[in-house]
């Protein structure tokens, strides 16, 4: 139960570190300065696509691997896990910046869903241009909608059968890179009144008529990727791209291929707050040399908690991860290191602004970005607040509802 | 490297101690606390457990075993009584001062002898230079004067006293006085009066000192995760059975909310303090995770003990239930082993001696 570095990761964290610096941070302060997400055209995705980045794990029709994360998880023994890998992964790369990371080409938040739910033909068609990209690509994942975040049961877009089609209706907001994206998994509901059973995910294509109204939102910080809203006009869907096909939600409810989703990546955007504390960090420290400051107790004092809750949450972040490693229960951990990390990296960025005083001030410095650029991490992928209510019907037998 | 399971050896004897501190410290600690002693069946049943030896090494007789399996067993007796703890390993967090400046021929000079004894106690004091100016002990030239406030023990034949230079043994010229004690009771509680007291051995190396200040830290560090556990763990129960206004009390979103903070306080300090007994175990730099496990330990003690009395209410403020005492215990504790700025001072040196961050980031765990 160790948390070692196999040298593989490692040196894939040390290529990662080469582009950090070269691309990935000085992206994040363009868009930044500009208020607009990195272009699709941009050369930089064409480059991280030829470096390999954006691959899925799907395999192949051939692979016959309809259960990767056993059979992967036998083969590597040896080698770190899958989970604690990428975690370590996603935390050098928001080191460098949390919204280029994110505007990075591949198959988005919805490969794990197609990966559990979808069909051997879904997987082909959708996941299969991602095996080697021949160009940048993105799939996105939309479950959000203005009326319905943490509450992701009462989603209100509706998913009706006409004939062999299905027609969807209704808004989705929030959803990273949609507008470039190849295909969009939509959650929508048959019936409103039957909350998750009555949930359904449709791939939905680039270019379906009725996919309109593509709008890039203005955020506080994280602009280098897009969070788009869409709308979805009597969007016509062939019966053959809801997930899983209809005999999967005769069995199971749809909704916990959703959280399913959220589980996994919980303990990853925990570690990109790290990550981005990390930042902060180290930018607060290199000023505070500069000029002086670390004679100071008061400062001292305030660095090293700062540094020992970013610790701290990283331990919970790698615990959570050993546990999905293990195919062991983590749903309590994944929900500890998602809620502890955002506001330890929020105190890093907030004393950051504080050891700047009025160069903070002037909002040109990196550490104001990372300021702004961090409040996401307590938001998206279940709030905060939402933590605590999974953690609480956990440990304490919280009813639902 | 920082293994979250301690292996199969650990874990056995970490049975063995949970066994004895359910069955044992946890049943009789209101006794103990009274007493201010343990009774001579306790020391001796706990003696027979061979713990005392566990950190020896194992050409003095010892188990060989590291940080990593000693704060396994603190954590565990101090989740029935870290008071008690005290008094049951009487030589305690001394040995790391005698060990790391002393060498092997002090553990064979001061420790083994006492090894056989259940009752022996070897007193651990910080000296901090003087940060009271009219309070404290102070070292002169070759001898101690002044007062040391508190030490949690009645009777005590042995003072080590711990300085950020080095450490000095002194075996006469002092006298203890009993005092009531706030916390830790079960240990006993005394003054100590030094009268010209003569420094019978002196070691000075500030490095090997503040590797024996940072074990020390651990050791407390373990105690204090035990104290906050049990606290936290007799809290969440008795929220999820007291009603009212209609639910049980852990289902009104406050408490719900409170309840999971603190258990999620108890997990992340218990890994800060694992991942420093691992460094020290590999032989890594420790110094600054155990001081910062420590400033984690005492600062989520004070979070959590208080919030879990409060949680039962008045009923936790009567001496009936064990939620004050949790409370007193944690907040002695946390004075213990430099206390609490000391070890915020030694963790924020090294992280203004930090390049980058990059000793906290992946390749970090590399090595």
């Amino acid at each position: 139960m160790d948390f070692s570095v196999d040298s593989a990761t490692q040196q894939r964290i040390e290529k990662l570190n080469d582009l950090g610096r070269e691309h990935m941070r000085p992206l994040g302060i363009e868009a930044d300065l500009l208020g607009r997400p990195t272009p699709p055209e941009h050369p930089y995705f064409e480059k991280l696509v030829g470096m390999g980045y954006g691959r899925t794990r799907y395999t192949g029709r051939k692979g016959q691997d309809d259960s990767p994360k056993k059979s992967s998880d036998k083969s590597k023994a040896k080698r770190m896990g899958r989970s604690r890998a990428s975690l370590l992964l996603s935390e050098q790369m928001s080191y460098w910046d949390r919204g280029v990371a994110v505007s990075a080409p591949g198959p988005g938040l919805g490969e794990g869903a197609i990966m559990s739910m979808g069909t051997e033909d879904q997987k082909e068609r959708y996941l299969s241009p991602f095996i080697k990209l021949d160009k940048p690509r993105w799939g996105a994942f939309a479950m959000t909608e203005p009326a319905a975040g943490s509450d992701v049961a009462s989603i209100q877009t509706r998913a009706i059968k006409d004939g062999n089609d299905w027609v969807l209706i209704g808004n989705k907001s929030f959803s990273g890179n949609s507008s470039r994206s190849d295909f969009i998994l939509v959650w929508a509901t048959v019936d409103a009144s039957l909350g998750r059973a009555g949930h359904r995910a449709f791939l939905v294509e680039r270019g379906m008529p009725g996919l309109q109204d593509f709008h890039i939102e203005k955020k506080m910080g994280l602009k280098a990727y897009e969070s788009t809203s869409f709308r979805l006009e009597e969007c016509r869907v062939p019966a053959e791209n809801l997930l899983g096909g209809e005999a999967y939600y005769e069995s199971r409810a749809g909704f916990k291929g959703a959280m399913a989703t959220f589980n996994a990546t919980r303990p990853l955007i925990a570690a990109m707050a790290v990550g981005i504390g990390r930042s902060a960090l180290d930018e607060s420290l290199a000023f505070a040399r500069e000029n002086q400051m670390l004679d100071d107790p008061r400062v001292r004092d305030r660095l090293e908690r700062v540094t020992r809750k970013l610790r701290a949450a990283r331990l919970l972040c790698l615990k959570a991860a050993w546990l999905a490693d293990h195919q062991q229960p983590n749903i309590v951990e994944a929900s500890m290191s998602k809620a502890v990390a955002p506001t330890a990296a929020f105190e890093a960025t907030s004393l950051g602004m504080e050891l700047l005083g009025m160069v903070g001030a002037r909002g040109d410095h990196l550490i104001e970005k990372l300021f702004r650029d961090v409040k996401a991490m307590d938001i998206v992928e279940g709030t905060g607040q939402i933590q605590r209510v999974v953690m609480a019907r956990q440990m304490l037998g919280l009813p639902h509802g | 490297m920082f293994e979250i399971d301690p292996g199969e050896d650990i874990n056995l004897i970490v049975d063995v101690v949970q066994r004895f501190s359910s069955a044992v410290l946890s049943e009789q600690y209101r006794d103990f606390e009274a007493a201010k002693a343990l009774p001579a069946t306790v020391l001796n049943d706990y003696a027979a457990l061979g713990l005392g030896s566990l950190e020896l090494p194992e050409a003095l007789g010892g188990a060989g075993l590291g940080s990593r399996a000693k704060i396994a067993v603190l954590e565990e007796l101090g989740y029935g009584d870290p008071g008690a703890t005290l008094a049951l390993d009487g030589i305690g967090p001394a040995l790391y001062a005698i060990a790391e400046l002393g060498g092997e021929s002090a553990l064979n000079e001061y420790i083994l002898p006492r090894l056989g004894d259940p009752g022996a106690r070897i007193a651990l004091i910080w000296d901090d230079g003087g940060v009271r100016k009219k309070v404290g002990l102070r070292r002169n030239g070759d001898h101690y004067i002044g007062t040391e406030p508190w030490i949690p023990c009645q009777q005590a034949d042995l003072l080590v006293i711990l300085d950020r230079q080095g450490v000095s043994i002194v075996d006469s010229g002092f006298t203890l006085k009993a005092i009531k004690g706030s916390g830790l009771r079960a240990a006993g509680a005394a003054e100590v009066v030094f009268d010209q007291a003569p420094i019978a051995m002196r070691w000075d190396d500030p490095a090997a000192a503040a590797r024996a200040l940072a074990k020390w830290q651990l050791y407390i560090s373990a105690l204090l995760v035990g104290v906050f556990r049990v606290a936290a763990d007799t809290s969440r129960e008795y929220a999820m059975d007291r009603v009212a206004f209609g639910k049980p009390i852990a289902h009104h979103q406050a408490l719900a909310f409170l309840i999971v903070d603190m258990q999620t306080a108890v997990d992340s300090t218990r890994l800060l303090m694992q991942d420093a007994a691992c460094r020290a175990d590999a032989g890594q730099p420790f110094e600054a995770a155990a001081a910062s496990a420590f400033a984690e330990a005492v600062e989520t003690s004070m979070f959590v003990t208080p919030n879990a009395l409060q949680i039962f209410g008045g009923q936790g403020f009567m001496q009936d239930l064990p939620l004050e005492k949790y409370m007193r215990e944690a907040r002695t504790l946390g004075l213990m082993a430099g206390g609490v700025d000391l070890a915020r001072e030694v963790a924020g040196q090294d992280v203004c001696a930090m390049g980058a961050t990059v000793e906290l980031s992946a390749l970090a765990l590399a090595e």
